[in-house]
């Protein structure tokens, strides 16, 4: 539960999520526009969006209880900066369509997701930079796959921990530290699977891996 | 396995908020949730509540399609429920196991709640009572970046293709013995999967980029639907921000 719902956050820290989210998105756009081409980026973005938004309906058995996953990691290591465009429209649209989440919060949810989608960019990137010179390349992108995919997640649960705090400490604190928990089996299952999906699309497709530089 | 969205199943219904001009209706009601969701207290979430209902009524929204898109901000806001009472300090109302109920925290897991709720419910008269693609078209109106606005149209198109299709993947591993367990072979299927969704829909997003062109696709967008804002919608715009600035407002004059 990485989307924050309405009714919880403070103006203060509703306000910061849209600026942040609305000033990357204005980064992504700028750069789309640099590299010209748009009316090729937007149907190709489009696709692979609703691609993640459908792989975010997919709810995996987490003991007695199921999660869905989340993969913002993974948004990150194939998209790059355009993951904060894809992760806004998926936001709004889970906001939307299915409810979950929050008109008011999908500043926040944006910028907590957005922000660790490139954290795990760049986990991806740097890291098989390193690691393909120690180990062998698919055995470098799985584990760097899975780090970021895990990355992915683990800040995002960071962040929107944050949110709450600094919106009330002594109310939302032991809520916070809750999320933080129960996210930790989503943290490791989002892990394995980012990895295996990397792994696949390494084999299958590699050009479609945005953070990972075709040399051969 | 997934389902399809189903936000504009009655758009068809006829009702004032289903006449409501698109672009007047999602400037409104978000106005009318950012008040929602600042209430101070408790009595004005009650009646922001009360508003919240009343416009789902006008709406003619069934109403186990709205309890539908409603119940999954419970699984969100029960939480608040049940840690913050115990959580919060303030006056004790009555402790057992080391563990203080305060009055305090009750009161504001119960605000937190019922926010949630009004601002959730507002959403169904907002979208719901609009085919989703004109919900969209109203953004491009407002002045959202034709990059993202177009994004939005074509992603959601794609939602529909790419649910029949991962429903398909997903039957063809069950017929050949696939289980969905919490353990590693099962988590690397489902990555394999979704593997295979991403690249079909990559190869998927050149071949509609050949066809869009081939068409004259110039990422502008053109559609059929005209807005025009009538007397009603006025009175509705001015009814809704009217609700919200006296939530906003009321507070201050109470404290005067």
């Amino acid at each position: 539960m990485v989307h924050i719902s309405d009714g919880i956050l403070s103006l203060p820290v509703l306000a910061a999520g849209w600026a942040i989210t609305i000033a990357l998105l204005a980064v992504a756009l700028w750069w789309s526009k640099k590299k010209g081409n748009l009316e090729e980026e937007i149907p190709k973005l489009s696709v692979m969006t609703a691609a993640f938004f459908i792989a975010s309906l997919i709810h995996i058995p987490v003991g007695p209880t199921s999660a869905h996953l989340i993969l913002n990691g993974l948004v990150g290591v194939i998209l790059g900066i355009f993951a904060i465009p894809a992760i806004f429209i998926g936001v709004v649209l889970q906001t939307v369509l299915f409810q979950h989440g929050g008109i008011t919060t999908i500043g926040v949810n944006t910028a907590n997701m957005g922000i660790s989608a490139l954290i795990a960019y760049c986990i991806f990137k740097w890291g098989n930079k390193v690691g393909r010179s120690i180990m062998r390349k698919d055995l470098s992108v799985g584990i760097f796959g899975a780090l970021a995919g895990g990355a992915g997640v683990f800040l995002a649960v960071i962040f929107t921990a944050f949110s709450l705090i600094l919106s009330s400490k002594e109310a939302f604190f032991a809520i916070a530290i809750a999320l933080i928990l129960a996210h930790i089996p989503i943290i490791v299952i989002e892990a394995i699977i980012t990895g295996s999906i990397v792994v696949f699309l390494m084999k299958a497709k590699p050009e479609l891996i945005g953070g990972l530089e075709n040399d051969e | 396995m997934v389902e399809y969205p189903e936000i504009d199943k009655y758009s068809a219904l006829d009702s004032p908020m289903h006449r409501f001009d698109p672009r007047a209706k999602i400037v409104a009601f978000i106005v009318l949730i950012f008040a929602v969701v600042l209430v101070p207290n408790l009595k004005l979430a009650l009646i922001a509540l009360i508003g919240a209902i009343l416009f789902l009524i006008v709406s003619k929204l069934p109403l186990r399609f709205a309890l539908q898109h409603i119940k999954w901000v419970f699984l969100f806001v029960v939480p608040f429920i049940v840690i913050m009472p115990f959580t919060v300090p303030g006056t004790e109302i009555f402790s057992f196991f080391g563990l203080t109920m305060t009055y305090e925290g009750l009161e504001y897991g119960i605000l937190v709640a019922v926010r949630a709720l009004s601002a959730v419910i507002l959403v169904l008269p907002m979208i719901a009572t609009s085919k989703f693609n004109v919900t969209i078209k109203a953004l491009g109106e407002l002045k959202m970046p034709n990059m993202l606005v177009q994004m939005f149209m074509f992603t959601y198109r794609y939602i529909f293709v790419f649910v029949v299709e991962f429903q398909r993947t997903w039957r063809a591993m069950v017929a050949r013995g696939f289980q969905l367990k919490t353990n590693l072979y099962a988590l690397k299927m489902i990555g394999r999967a979704l593997g295979t969704l991403f690249v079909r829909s990559y190869e998927r997003g050149d071949r509609v980029y050949q066809a869009l062109r081939a068409r004259g696709y110039t990422a502008k967008p053109k559609t059929l639907v005209e807005f025009k804002m009538r007397a009603s919608d006025y009175v509705w715009t001015a009814v809704i921000i009217g609700f919200a600035v006296s939530l906003l407002v009321v507070p201050f004059v109470e404290v005067l």
